[in-house]
């Protein structure tokens, strides 16, 4: 018999079960990063044709007609977010039926996940209907209004206050939530809202404290290879695999990280035999690609050039007419390796990891907190030194403004392919200039997907300027 | 008196000038005046009219007189003369108001019936019982055992309340009779099929041409620098359609003794298909008995017992990547294999097309079903005018599934490539039955008032269990090895997971109905059930169904007194509400059945953890679904009984419908709830006219003419302007099937083009989308004139409905031979094509070739180009009208009858027959016929498997 949900959590281990699903949807968050790379003047969409896949088109273009907003594009991906704080409120709201030993671990991690879904949904859509503690019930959907987004991000910080509070910096096992994914992710709540002060204090703290350090640049280069996952650098990391099989029919049940090989060459063959082809989409702009310092370590880690690689690597190929938009450069951080089993779908079920949080951003984080937030430029510079001297760069010395202007375009760099560029341009009021179609005022936001307006009893306005 | 089994009896104290009346079903009643006391010979005529012919209504039968309701009968000898390799093939176009949709022409696939239009866009499958039991899957059922199909098209089906407001197909086998000497039948057939089409696509030359062309215009290199190397290529449709044979056995024994009867059949189908010939086929093995007895004259015994068992291998099929969709996709200048005898590879050509022998060879499906069916049931006869009955019937089925992916590799990002072979083994135990109790009252009141009431109840309980486990890396890639207790690697996908494995839903039924006629003219029906479905929540489990029906036999009426022109004129009229309960089992509460699985420690199958989460979204308001139904016919007879019309007209309105409309995204991603909300209505008539007639002493002929037309409208949908979407068209494009107010369900909604622009100009003063348009493309319309094309410009293309549909039917028999033939016909039906893959290099259809080329050149296609161009979306470039004729079967036999005494057989019929020999069309697809019968997103082709032509010799011997 299929359990009723009503009747649940009457032991630790239905505690558990439920915790694992609220993990689950992390995978789904593989969209959002890809999808916001693209956004971002780093990337341009890709993929098969002008027509393929309109609503990544549309992410690209800064549209956002109504089929951007529909299934596949922003529609789904609101749904995922609402199962995600769904599944968090069903242990929220059932939170003290029965008592057992590690009850306040669940409850971080709990509340951990589900900041880290409002976040999303605060970033993305910015005042959004905000559900607490209780699972939403068929009909609820016609009475629950948009909440302003301040008391969404004070419930965020709430939830990750707490688990900083009640999680260890180690856990026995890897892709649990830690105390340092808390900081780590805090520290970004509080940056995203400029408040310096506290992410300066949230972020050392995790610097001085936490277990977390660069790789070293002997080490970089494997950063984002498998067999480098979870490593000392990586502060949060969403866990995939390929162990079970995929289909397009539903993105949300993959265990395995799909962007990466929508991210590969199309008809790649690596004589190598490192990478695996793929759909060429999330193509790096030539501007990106010059946007890295000559001698930047991290220069072939990020980016690859293709016609190089061919060159260099005899034997290979790819078609170079096949695809849309291709510039000759993929996003090497999260293309597919081969090595996988790739069961069916193969294009579905890479086990590549995507790494949320990183000891480098934490140090980046903090010295843009440091620094715009006035509070000290030489810790600020000498956490921006870390990262660069990694990279084989020389330290910067500069302060104030220039020191900003400093961390952000080292921001850019180090964070190549991994999701952040969009929001970064947003919140600090450079997306205008740096993005084609970006209109100020108004992309800032996604727009609400219309559907959801109609299916919520059309009370909800829709962002400025849709 | 009753005669003995060779007709002879006596009578005595009969005295002369008394009339005697000679009466037998199926033939005309004879009364004969005795003129003197000699031995009478009487010779009973057959009855052209049967009037009294018994008609199965549910719970009982009526003769076909005293029927009120919409009824339709196909009898032994149509499905006798169409050979069906499954029972749908005998209903479509035989019988007013009924529609078939074959799913695909694949050996033992199944077909969507519908009854009087399609109601819901969720389940309209009518209600199918064999002999009392339901089947909901057909294929397990040996056509030549059927005696009747009994087709309950209107209300009157209520007494079947739940899950009768699609209609109730009331299928009854073959038994004995009592005092029947030991009949032997034996019947045999064996043929060959092969494809009724192929469509035209581009030859190697051709296709290079225009390959070349889309580049240029994209501003590409050309790939083709040699065209006259290429020849006409490798016709890969060719390739794939083989002549495939089928043959089926089928013997029958059947008799009676004094008191009880029996029959046993057994038969042997075995079918290729015409794609991938014995990877594709269907076999089925059938054995039936029936035994009835008669305890005392008052207490009857009544059984029967079926097992089945079927196998069918499967190829991917009328989906994206289908054998047949690489076919016509698959480029014409590559070999099947290449020069290392291994199959080509398939590069280039996109993600989804490959080498389609290739995945012949690489596909090994099958499935196998074991059914185990029977019925038993007791009638008690008391007091003169009661009887009780009681049946019991079941049904127990196991599918046994096997998949086996070997490692393959099509070529470079090929979705199918396959990496790691996986076998998956399923094994899925259903069981149902069904237990009914009635007691019947009948009763003649001073020779006039007739009444007939009937109380039961009815209880149904159906549960199953699945099983089902992965087995992946093998020692070897063999097929002989590949099982899933031999991998290294093995899975039971419900234990690991943790999900639930059975299923269990029941159904609890009272119900009620009284007839009641006046001097056989006036007819009263009126019939009342309450059902009861676990599918409901409480408060809502239980529904009421009334239905009630008049008839008014008008030619028995004393003020027609002379009347010699009706044989028979009667009006009906039938109303009622029907209930249906056809979702999935408990949606209205929220079970842990959602997906939630994630690593942690690693991501390797032992760091797998399977968590518990809600599923589908539950809605604890559901209830019944109704059905309102009317119905008024007339039926008549005319000139001698030879002309025979039946014709109604009749409105299902169906409300408080069952849909899983889309709901917002704050609920999550479990399946959409089921909601009670939209109303559709189907209004149309229905027309039958049968001839038959004799002339001479040695030529019979009968001809019978059915249409049937039906007009959909969705009334409305959820809230307001909201509607319902389903069916996919090309790659990532909005789907395009609605159901929406106001319009039929499931409309296609796309562009509407105005042929193609011929200049840069043309381009530059329309409204274009935000694709770049070139001249050369498609020009939509922009319907609300804002100057762009967008979303808001797609309007209704057509719905996969017909407007009518109808079958003729012709047979004579000339001395000892027999001949007919039988065509059906849909006119108004609109089909999407579905099969070209926007890509490079694939290959198209022939009509590519009457291209625009430049300014002036042609209105017909749009410009051929490898870049970004509008021409992909959906419009109605895409979409063909699928009306259509076809001469579904042609038949000649020939009977050496035997007119000896003890002569080894009786009877011996030599027949050679053609099914679906042609079809008249302008549908450029493979089949109009075909379709996937979705309420939401049917009528889209993909290259869909058509219904094969089948050429067959046979036998009928009688012993």
């Amino acid at each position: 018999e299929d359990e009723n949900s009503e009747e649940f959590f009457n032991s630790e281990n239905d505690y558990q079960l439920a915790l694992v699903a609220a993990y689950d949807y992390l995978q789904t968050t593989a969209k959002f990063y890809q999808y916001a790379e693209i956004a971002s003047d780093n990337t341009l969409c890709g993929g098969e044709s002008a027509t393929d896949s309109p609503y990544i088109q549309e992410i690209d273009d800064m549209i956002h007609s109504p089929v951007g907003q529909s299934d596949g594009g922003l529609r789904t991906m609101w749904q995922w977010m609402y199962e995600a704080v769904n599944r968090c409120n069903y242990i929220m709201e059932f939170q003290d039926k029965t008592d057992f030993p590690n009850k306040t671990s669940v409850i971080a991690q709990t509340r951990f996940l589900r900041a880290y879904y409002n976040f999303i949904l605060v970033k993305w859509w910015g005042d959004v209907p905000m559900l607490v503690d209780k699972r939403i019930q068929f009909g609820d959907q016609f009475t629950i209004d948009r909440t302003p987004k301040g008391e969404v991000y004070a419930l965020i910080e709430e939830d990750l206050i707490f688990a900083a509070a009640n999680l260890p910096y180690i856990q026995n096992e890897t892709g649990r939530v830690t105390k340092g994914a808390a900081q780590g992710l805090l520290g970004r709540v509080y940056l995203y809202q400029d408040k310096f002060a506290e992410a300066a204090d949230v972020l050392e703290d995790l610097i001085n404290n936490g277990p977390h350090r660069l790789l070293t640049s002997d080490e970089y280069p494997n950063m984002f290879e498998r067999d480098w996952e979870n490593n000392i650098e990586s502060v949060f990391e969403i866990q995939y695999s390929d162990v079970d099989g995929g289909s397009y029919d539903c993105f949300q049940c993959l265990e395995g990280n799909y962007t990466t090989f929508f991210n590969g060459p199309r008809d790649f063959i690596d004589s190598t035999g490192k990478f695996d082809a793929g759909y060429s989409f999330n193509i790096p702009t030539q501007e990106a690609v010059d946007a890295f310092e000559p001698g930047d370590l991290r220069f072939e880690t990020t980016i690859l050039d293709i016609e190089q690689y061919i060159a260099d690597n005899p034997g290979s190929s790819y078609d170079a007419n096949a695809g849309y938009e291709q510039t000759g450069y993929f996003n090497r951080k999260y293309i597919a390796r081969k090595g996988d089993l790739d069961i069916a779908d193969a294009a579905l079920t890479n086990p590549d990891n995507y790494r949320a949080i990183r000891y480098a951003d934490v140090l980046l984080m903090a010295a843009e907190a440091l620094n715009r937030g006035g509070i000290s430029d030489t810790r600020a510079q000498n956490y921006l030194n870390q990262v660069r001297n990694r990279a084989m760069l020389p330290s910067v010395s500069t302060t104030g403004t220039n020191l900003t202007n400093d961390i952000y375009k080292e921001r850019r760099v180090e964070l190549f392919g991994e999701g952040h560029r969009f929001f970064d341009l947003v919140r600090t009021g450079r997306a205008a200039q740096a993005i084609d179609g970006f209109v100020s005022g108004k992309h800032e936001l996604f727009p609400i997907p219309i559907e959801e307006i109609n299916l919520s009893g059309g009370r909800w306005a829709q962002n400025p300027g849709y | 008196t009753v005669t003995d089994f060779d007709g002879n009896f006596t009578l005595s104290g009969v005295e002369i000038g008394s009339t005697l009346t000679f009466s037998y079903i199926g033939y005309v009643t004879q009364e004969i005046t005795i003129s003197s006391n000699t031995q009478l010979i009487v010779k009973l005529e057959d009855d052209i009219a049967k009037l009294d012919e018994v008609v199965v209504i549910g719970y009982g039968t009526q003769t076909k007189k005293e029927i009120t309701g919409a009824v339709s009968v196909v009898g032994p000898e149509t499905i006798e003369k169409l050979k069906p390799t499954r029972i749908e093939q005998a209903l479509q176009g035989q019988v007013a108001g009924v529609n078939i949709t074959t799913n695909s022409g694949s050996p033992g696939a199944g077909s969507t019936i519908s009854i009087r239009g399609v109601s819901t866009n969720g389940d309209s499958r009518p209600l199918i019982l064999v002999d009392g039991n339901v089947v909901e899957d057909l294929s397990v059922i040996n056509p030549s055992d059927i005696q009747s199909i009994n087709i309950l098209k209107d209300a009157t089906a209520g007494i079947y309340g739940v899950r009768a407001a699609n209609g109730v197909i009331l299928i009854t086998t073959k038994t004995g009779r009592k005092s029947m000497p030991l009949t032997i039948e034996y019947n045999a057939w064996g043929g060959f099929q092969q494809t009724t089409r192929k469509i035209p696509v581009l030859n190697a030359t051709e296709y290079a041409v225009i390959v070349n062309e889309a580049y240029a215009a994209a501003g590409s290199t050309p790939p083709f620098s040699d065209l006259s190397s290429l020849g006409i290529g490798t016709d890969w449709q060719d390739e794939v359609f083989e002549s495939a044979p089928v043959f089926n056995h089928n013997i029958t024994f059947r008799g009676g003794g004094e008191k009880s009867s029996y029959s046993y059949s057994s038969s042997l189908l075995s079918q290729d298909g015409i794609v991938g010939g014995k990877k594709s086929n269907f076999t089925r093995f059938t054995n039936a008995a029936t035994y009835n007895l008669d305890f005392l004259d008052n207490f009857k015994f009544k059984s029967g017992l079926t097992l089945t068992r079927t196998k069918k291998n499967n190829l991917p099929e009328s989906t994206l990547g289908s054998v047949l969709f690489n076919a016509l996709n698959m480029d014409p200048t590559k070999s099947v294999r290449d020069s290392n005898g291994e199959f080509t590879l398939a590069n280039g050509l996109g993600a989804e097309v490959v080498n389609p022998l290739a995945q012949i060879a690489n596909t090994f499906n099958r499935n196998k079903v074991m059914k185990l069916n029977g019925f038993a049931g007791l009638s008690y006869n008391f007091l003169d005018h009661f009887t009780a009955e009681a049946n019991i019937q079941f049904n127990y089925s196991e599918v046994d599934t096997y998949r086996y992916d070997p490692e393959d590799f099509y070529g470079t990002g090929k979705v199918f490539n396959t990496f790691t072979s996986e076998v998956f083994e399923g094994f899925d135990i259903f069981r149902d039955y069904t237990f009914d109790g009635f007691i019947k009252y009948e009763n003649t009141f001073n020779d006039d008032h007739k009444l007939n009431v009937l109380l039961g109840t009815s209880v149904f309980k159906t549960t199953g269990v699945f099983s089902g486990r992965i087995g992946r890396d093998f020692r070897d890639n063999s097929p002989t090895s590949a099982r899933v207790d031999l991998a290294l690697d093995q899975e039971d996908i419900f234990e690991e997971r943790g999900s639930n494995p059975k299923f269990d839903g029941r159904l609890l039924s009272y119900f009620a109905r009284l007839q009641y006629d006046y001097k056989g003219r006036y007819l009263l029906s009126a019939v009342i059930r309450r059902d009861g479905s676990t599918r409901f929540g409480p408060g809502n489990k239980f529904g009421y169904f009334p239905s009630g029906s008049l008839g008014w036999v008008i030619s028995d009426e004393e003020f027609m007194g002379n009347n010699n022109f009706f044989d028979l004129l009667k009006l009906r009229a039938s109303y009622g509400i029907l209930g249906n309960d056809r979702i999935g089992d408990y949606r209205f509460v929220s079970l842990l059945t959602g997906e939630g699985t994630y690593f942690f420690g690693g991501n390797d199958a032992e760091d797998e953890v399977f968590g518990k989460a809600t599923g589908g979204i539950a809605n604890p308001q559901i209830k019944w679904e109704k059905q309102k139904t009317i119905d008024i016919g007339v039926d008549m007879r005319i000139l001698n009984n030879k002309v025979n019309i039946t014709a109604d007209y009749f409105n299902r309105r169906t409300e408080d419908l069952l849909v899983s409309p889309q709901v917002s995204g704050l609920l999550g991603t479990g399946a959409a709830p089921v909601v009670n909300a939209g109303i559709v209505e189907n209004k149309g008539f229905e027309f039958a006219i049968g001839y038959s007639d004799t002339i001479g002493e040695e030529f019979k002929f009968n001809i019978n003419y059915n249409i049937t037309g039906i007009k959909n409208e969705v009334v409305s949908v959820s809230g307001e302007g909201e509607f319902l979407e389903g069916g996919g068209f090309g790659i990532s494009q909005p789907e395009i099937s609605r159901m929406e107010a106001g319009f039929p369900l499931g409309y296609f909604v796309g562009y509407q083009t105005d042929g193609v622009f011929q200049t840069q100009d043309e381009v530059n003063n329309a409204a274009v989308t935000n694709v770049a348009t070139q001249p050369g493309d498609l020009k939509f319309v922009d319907q609300n004139g804002d100057g762009v094309i967008d979303l808001d410009d797609r309007v209704n293309l057509g719905n996969p409905l017909p407007d009518a549909t109808m079958g003729l039917n012709i047979s004579f028999d000339y001395k000892k031979f027999d001949f007919s033939a039988y065509a059906f016909a849909s006119v108004g039906n609109d089909i999407v094509r579905n099969y070209e893959r926007n890509q490079q290099l694939v290959n198209k259809p022939i009509w590519y070739l009457d291209r625009w080329t430049g300014p002036s050149s042609t209105n017909a296609a749009p410009r051929q180009t490898i870049g970004t161009s509008p021409n992909t979306l959906f419009s109605d470039f895409y979409v063909e009208d699928g009306s259509f004729i076809r001469l579904q079967n042609v038949q000649l036999g020939y009977t050496f009858s035997n007119d000896n005494e003890g002569s080894f057989f009786d009877q011996f019929r030599l027949y050679v027959s053609a099914n679906n020999l042609f079809t008249l069309t302008e549908y450029r697809g493979y089949d109009p016929t075909a379709g996937t019968g979705a309420p939401i997103g049917g009528g889209i082709d993909q290259g869909i498997y058509p219904s094969a032509s089948t050429f067959l010799l046979g036998i009928n011997v009688k012993f």
